[in-house]
């Protein structure tokens, strides 16, 4: 009997833990800190723009949960992959995106992003922070953030820009990759240090 | 930066490379008929874009300023407000119709032909609509993922609604109502510099789409794609669908078996 109220009790704490809610404000506050941070602190700053691509490394990483992002979006290679492998695309995947990111801080000069609410996820502990973004000419472009709460500390998970969800595009994109690519998941890997090489050659001119 | 409307963007001449950074072609030997038709198609597109329509894009943005270009910009906007105008009736909008016909006549006239957005100032924003929209409302069927020649990213009900475009375009009825060649000639001219300019102005983008880009097909694919899910809500069929938004995806794993659930 006792057995069988463990078990219970167990089941119970288990549902508890994964429909714990995520506190609406809490989050709008945590990306109204990300932008304020991004813009100010990096994109409208008078620093060199090494100095801008630091901090913006600096927030990536605080902010933005690579770890997590980077095993959605190999999909089902995830569990094929050697751990060097998965160790090793993660770590490109962060540099890539960090580097892409980083130089197209002047696409969001002079930008402010309006918060809109949030609305609820059907994942526990996630939510979805509402923003938008005015433009020069036209409506608003509607920018959403998806935000994961795990043991207290808020990671951004997705990033979602007029409906699409960068998550889910590069998952479509690397599996349909590594689905054509006679080395897998190394080929992948190989062909996103091709990039970051290029994206650094680039940067240098 | 412009509005990134990927919708529009996506249906831009550009097509997938899909190949590698060694310029070798990935092995797609796998994909159905129509996968390998899109791609075949996206390719000959990206060609096309890069051999062609960039480098007159280019030209045409060293030989123009920002101010020239908004001034293009504006133009083929207005000439767009007739189609939303349409739109908005058969979707039952009457205030939103009202708005479209009155942005029509304010900035083909006080505008200056449109090339001078005089109407939002008074308030009176734009809006977008189109057939695919209406389409999308009445719960039309969306087909399949297809890749045209030039036009690229497209289904079947988003090619009626772009005929449908056309129809209600004011080029149209000045293409159609003449036998005077030179009008002819310069309806075919104004098509060609919207393309241009739309082009010019999203230049950055979609430089930076494609160098962050492993196999560009599927990143334009699965862009174009998401972003029409937004008419997946208006129909009225989906009720109950609407009440989760099209990028919840169930985004969590299952941390022992180290794998995301699909």
């Amino acid at each position: 009997m006792k057995k069988i109220l463990a078990l219970f009790c167990g089941i119970f704490l288990l549902s508890g833990e994964a429909m714990a809610e995520i506190n609406g404000p809490k989050a709008e506050d945590f990306i109204k800190k990300i932008t304020t941070q991004g813009i100010e602190e990096i994109i409208n700053s008078d620093v060199s723009q090494e100095e801008k691509d630091k901090r913006f490394e600096k927030l990536f990483n605080e902010y933005l949960d690579l770890d997590f992002i980077g095993r959605f979006v190999l999909g089902r290679y995830w569990k094929t992959a050697t751990t060097a492998e998965r160790e090793e695309f993660i770590d490109v995947y962060r540099e890539l995106n960090i580097k892409t990111w980083s130089g197209r801080f002047d696409e969001f000069k002079g930008k402010t992003f309006i918060f809109k609410g949030t609305s609820p996820s059907n994942s526990a502990g996630q939510i979805f922070v509402n923003t938008e973004v005015p433009m020069e000419q036209g409506a608003p472009a509607k920018v959403v953030w998806r935000v994961k709460e795990t043991k207290g500390q808020m990671k951004v998970v997705d990033i979602i820009i007029e409906n699409v969800s960068l998550a889910i595009t590069a998952r479509n994109e690397y599996t349909a990759f590594i689905k054509n690519s006679p080395e897998g998941v190394k080929g992948l890997i190989n062909n996103l240090k091709g990039k970051i090489s290029t994206n650094v050659q680039s940067t240098d001119k | 930066m412009k509005k990134t409307h990927l919708t529009l963007l996506f249906a831009i001449f550009l097509a997938s490379c899909a190949t590698n950074p060694d310029g070798s072609k990935l092995d797609t030997s796998n994909e159905t008929t129509l996968e390998a038709y899109n791609r075949a198609m996206f390719n000959f597109n990206y060609q096309l874009d890069k051999k062609v329509i960039y480098p007159v894009a280019k030209g045409y943005k060293k030989v123009t300023n920002q101010f020239v270009r908004d001034r293009v910009t504006s133009l083929f906007n207005n000439l767009d407000e007739p189609s939303y105008f349409v739109n908005d009736l058969l979707q039952g909008e009457i205030k939103e119709s009202g708005i479209s016909i009155s942005r029509f006549l304010i900035n083909s006239t006080l505008g200056l032909l449109g090339t001078f957005d005089v109407a939002s100032g008074w308030g009176l924003e734009r809006k977008k609509n189109s057939f695919d929209e209406t389409m999308a409302k009445y719960c039309v069927p969306d087909g399949p993922f297809v890749v045209m020649p030039v036009l690229g990213p497209s289904t079947p009900r988003s090619l009626v609604g772009l005929a449908g475009e056309a129809y209600t375009s004011p080029l149209f009825w000045a293409f159609i109502d003449t036998d005077d060649g030179w009008v002819d000639v310069g309806v075919a001219g104004a098509a060609a510099l919207k393309y241009v300019n739309l082009r010019a102005e999203n230049e950055f983008l979609l430089q930076s789409l494609e160098e962050g880009s492993v196999d560009y097909y599927t990143t334009i694919k699965s862009s174009w794609l998401q972003n029409r899910q937004k008419y997946q809500s208006i129909c009225s069929d989906n009720s109950e669908e609407n009440a989760t938004a099209s990028y919840d995806f169930d985004f969590g794993y299952d941390e022992y078996n180290d794998e995301f659930e699909e």
